[in-house]
């Protein structure tokens, strides 16, 4: 126990300092999860929203591998993104193995099933009468679906953060795409498994600390848009 | 007077279930009518159809003399001319004057005019001073206004009603009965569901009755021809 409390003093004092490492690692964390999510938000809300508002042949079994999506194991996608990023890949050429970028590629793809995913389960959700209210005022299609979203902007405001969520907090995709290059593509999830591997657990718990604030912050800011 | 619609052999099915079967029905432009009869007789199924917004299984509907194509884009063209007024209406997040001016925005009305309509709406049901208020935190019978202003700002050629009057109080009842019989002098052509008998007298309207999808009662001085089943029953 005396080690617990004593690394959890060491972590508060190591965030107090805010050293470089700790600096770079959450810069690192939250530009990526960053761009992953908005990456993730452009391609999986039309496919959320296309999904719910459209009756196509083989809907329950695209929507079958969308929730399979959801539960991607994160190495997978580094493997194959790896295998398309790496010097013999296809997109080799570009030379974006660890990079943050190759991270956002990776983090795009497992968080854009989540966003379509609770897209389409607000879409669900939303209540019956907004389509024909919305038509008999004489809304065109992408009106209707402008209203659509207006209504259940916190189900896909909520959709959003999850995939921020996921992005930030997993750690396959940041080590196999990124390499965990310290002070570049070295995230907190990435430096966690480092330190606390090479015994520095008060450096690992102050990172574990500072991802829970952020995961916090998340859905304080997403509560205080549904009061408003 | 001319005619509004003209439905011809309209059939609308669920699976097995005939929802409504109309051999003929015309609805004159300018005029009043009630559409009464026992719960599942088809009466919300007919004014989706007039709304345009579900077609019909077989069958041919023509608007102002123009067939109407469903599957076309000038659907919204016929959509713009008519508006419905759900039985319980759904208000969008917002404010009152959102809501009203929704279908003001779509139509390209902006700034002073779109204000001056939506206030002057507002003011003909009796909630003067609601511009600002949160739609969701209205009761039941100023939501329900709120609806009706909505629907009048466009100043639609047919305004269709499905049960405006039920679960409101009888000051607001009364206060939309009068709304509501003043339309026709406007050249509003209204198409209003209702279980009260007295309706159509009250509101000087003429009288569709349906019974299990058909049509047992035609609008006296419109084409309106009853199915053999209907006309026995």
């Amino acid at each position: 126990m005396d080690f617990l409390v004593s690394s959890f003093v060491a972590a508060l004092r190591l965030i107090g300092s805010f050293p470089p490492d700790v600096r770079d690692a959450v810069r690192t964390s939250l530009s990526v999860s960053t761009g992953a999510t908005v990456f993730a938000a452009v391609f999986g809300i039309p496919l959320g929203l296309l999904i719910g508002l459209t009756e196509f042949p083989l809907k329950r079994i695209v929507v079958t591998i969308l929730n399979t999506m959801m539960a991607l194991p994160t190495v997978v996608v580094g493997l194959v993104v790896y295998g398309f990023l790496s010097r013999q890949g296809p997109l080799g050429i570009l030379g974006l193995l660890f990079t943050p970028t190759a991270i956002v590629i990776g983090g795009t793809l497992l968080a854009t099933p989540i966003v379509a995913n609770y897209s389409l389960a607000s879409v669900r959700g939303a209540d019956p009468r907004i389509v024909p209210t919305a038509l008999t005022l004489g809304a065109g299609y992408l009106r209707v679906v402008g209203a659509l979203i207006g209504e259940v902007r916190f189900g896909i405001l909520a959709a959003v953060i999850a995939g921020f969520g996921r992005v930030v907090s997993e750690v396959g995709v940041a080590m196999m795409l990124g390499g965990n290059i310290r002070g570049y593509s070295r995230t907190m999830t990435t430096a966690i498994a480092l330190e606390t591997s090479k015994g520095e657990f008060a450096f690992g718990m102050a990172l574990g600390i500072v991802l829970m604030v952020v995961a916090l912050i998340a859905n304080l800011f997403l509560n205080f848009l549904q009061q408003r | 007077m001319k005619a509004m619609y003209r439905l011809e052999s309209i059939r609308k099915t669920y699976g097995s279930i005939i929802a409504l079967d109309l051999e003929e029905l015309t609805i004159a432009g300018g005029r009043l009518y009630t559409l009464t009869g026992s719960n599942g007789a088809g009466k919300s199924t007919l004014l989706n159809i007039l709304a345009f917004l579900s077609p019909p299984t077989s069958g041919e509907i023509l608007y102002a003399g123009k067939r109407v194509d469903w599957n076309s884009e000038s659907l919204e063209a016929f959509r713009r001319k008519v508006t419905l007024l759900h039985q319980s209406p759904y208000l969008f997040a917002g404010s009152v004057y959102d809501n009203v001016a929704f279908g003001l925005k779509i139509r390209g009305i902006r700034g002073k005019e779109q204000l001056r309509i939506v206030d002057r709406v507002l003011d003909g049901v009796g909630l003067r001073g609601f511009l600002r208020r949160k739609a969701r935190e209205l009761s039941g019978g100023e939501a329900q206004r709120v609806a009706m202003a909505r629907a009048l700002a466009l100043e639609p050629e047919v305004l269709l009603l499905d049960e405006p009057l039920a679960n409101i109080d009888r000051e607001t009842s009364g206060l939309l009965e009068t709304v509501i019989a003043s339309l026709p002098l406007q050249g509003t052509t209204v198409v209003m569901t209702t279980h009260d008998p007295h309706h159509p007298d009250r509101l000087r309207g003429e009288s569709i009755v349906l019974e299990r999808g058909r049509l047992v009662s035609p609008p006296p001085g419109s084409v309106g021809s009853l199915t053999r089943e209907g006309a026995a029953g």
